[in-house]
C-alpha cells in the first residue's frame, strides 16, 4: 500500500519544470515539500476515471520516486491526521 | 416427534457442512498463503549466505512453480511461458546480482475462482543491495494465479500490475 498525495484529476495536465509541479500550465503551490527537487517531466494528461499522485518526499532523482497515474478503483483510504 | 427429529437431524448435517466448507477453504488459502511466505524466505538473501545455502535455497524456489508458469514483468523485459528450469536459472542469476535481498508479499487476497485455482493478489516489496553497491527498494503490486495439482498449490501465473504510470 502507498501513500501519495493527489495532485491532479482526469482531465488534468500534469508537468514538472525544473523542480516546480505545474498543473494545467500552473505552477501548484506546494508549501508541504521541505526538500525541493530538480526533477523535469514533459505534460502529460490524466485518463478517465485516474488521478495524478505524487509522494512529498522528492529528494531522490526522479526514476527512484513512485509516482504517477492511477485508477480511482485503486484509492482504499486516506490517513487521519 | 419423529418430524421434529428429523428437522434435528437435517439441521445438524447441514451445520457440519457449513463447517466442513469453511474449514476445508480456510486450511487452503493457509496453504496458498504458506507458498508466498516460503517464496519470500527462499528469494531472499542474506549477506553472510554461504554457497551451499544459496544452492539449497535455489533449489527449493523451483518446487514452488508449475511445470510451465506464465510470468509478466515488462519492467524486467520479461514475458512468457517458462519452464521450472528457466525459472530456477533467472532465480539463481537475479539474485547473483544481489549482496543482500529481501523479498517481502503485503496485503495478501486470497481467492477460489474454481476448484484447483487460487487467485491472490499482493504487494511485493524487494529491498536489498547490489553487488556494485547501490541500494534497491522496490514495490510492485502482484497478480498470482496457484494451481492445486496432487494436493499442492504451484505458481502457475505471476503479474506485475502497472499501479502508477508517470
Amino acid at each position: 500500500m502507498l501513500l501519495k498525495r493527489i495532485v491532479a484529476l482526469e482531465g488534468e495536465w500534469v508537468e514538472f519544470r525544473d523542480g516546480k509541479l505545474l498543473i494545467n500550465g500552473k505552477e501548484l503551490d506546494e508549501p508541504y515539500i521541505r526538500y525541493p527537487c530538480n526533477w523535469n517531466l514533459s505534460p502529460r494528461q490524466v485518463e478517465v476515471n485516474c488521478v495524478y499522485v505524487i509522494g512529498d518526499n522528492r529528494n531522490m532523482p526522479m526514476e527512484n520516486h513512485y509516482f504517477g497515474q492511477t485508477p480511482i478503483r485503486r484509492i482504499v483510504g486516506v490517513p487521519l491526521w | 416427534m419423529v418430524k421434529v427429529r428429523s428437522l434435528l437431524i437435517a439441521l445438524m448435517v447441514m451445520g457440519i457442512g457449513i463447517w466442513a466448507f469453511i474449514h476445508f477453504s480456510q486450511s487452503e488459502e493457509k496453504k496458498v498463503r504458506k507458498q508466498f511466505d516460503l517464496l519470500s524466505e527462499w528469494a531472499s538473501k542474506a549477506q553472510s549466505e554461504t554457497p551451499l545455502v544459496m544452492a539449497q535455497k535455489i533449489k527449493k524456489i523451483g518446487t514452488l512453480f508449475a511445470e510451465n508458469c506464465v510470468l509478466n514483468v515488462p519492467l524486467y523485459s520479461t514475458s512468457g511461458s517458462f519452464t521450472r528450469e528457466e525459472i530456477i536459472s533467472y532465480a539463481a542469476r537475479g539474485r547473483l546480482l544481489f549482496s543482500e535481498l529481501y523479498l517481502k508479499f503485503y496485503d495478501l487476497t486470497v481467492t477460489f475462482p474454481e476448484e484447483g485455482t487460487a487467485k491472490v493478489s499482493s504487494t511485493a516489496r524487494l529491498t536489498g543491495k547490489l553487488n556494485i553497491g547501490e541500494n534497491v527498494d522496490e514495490i510492485h503490486e502482484l497478480e498470482c494465479v496457484l494451481k492445486k495439482i496432487e494436493k499442492r498449490w504451484f505458481f502457475s501465473h505471476l503479474e506485475v500490475v502497472e499501479v502508477l504510470k508517470k
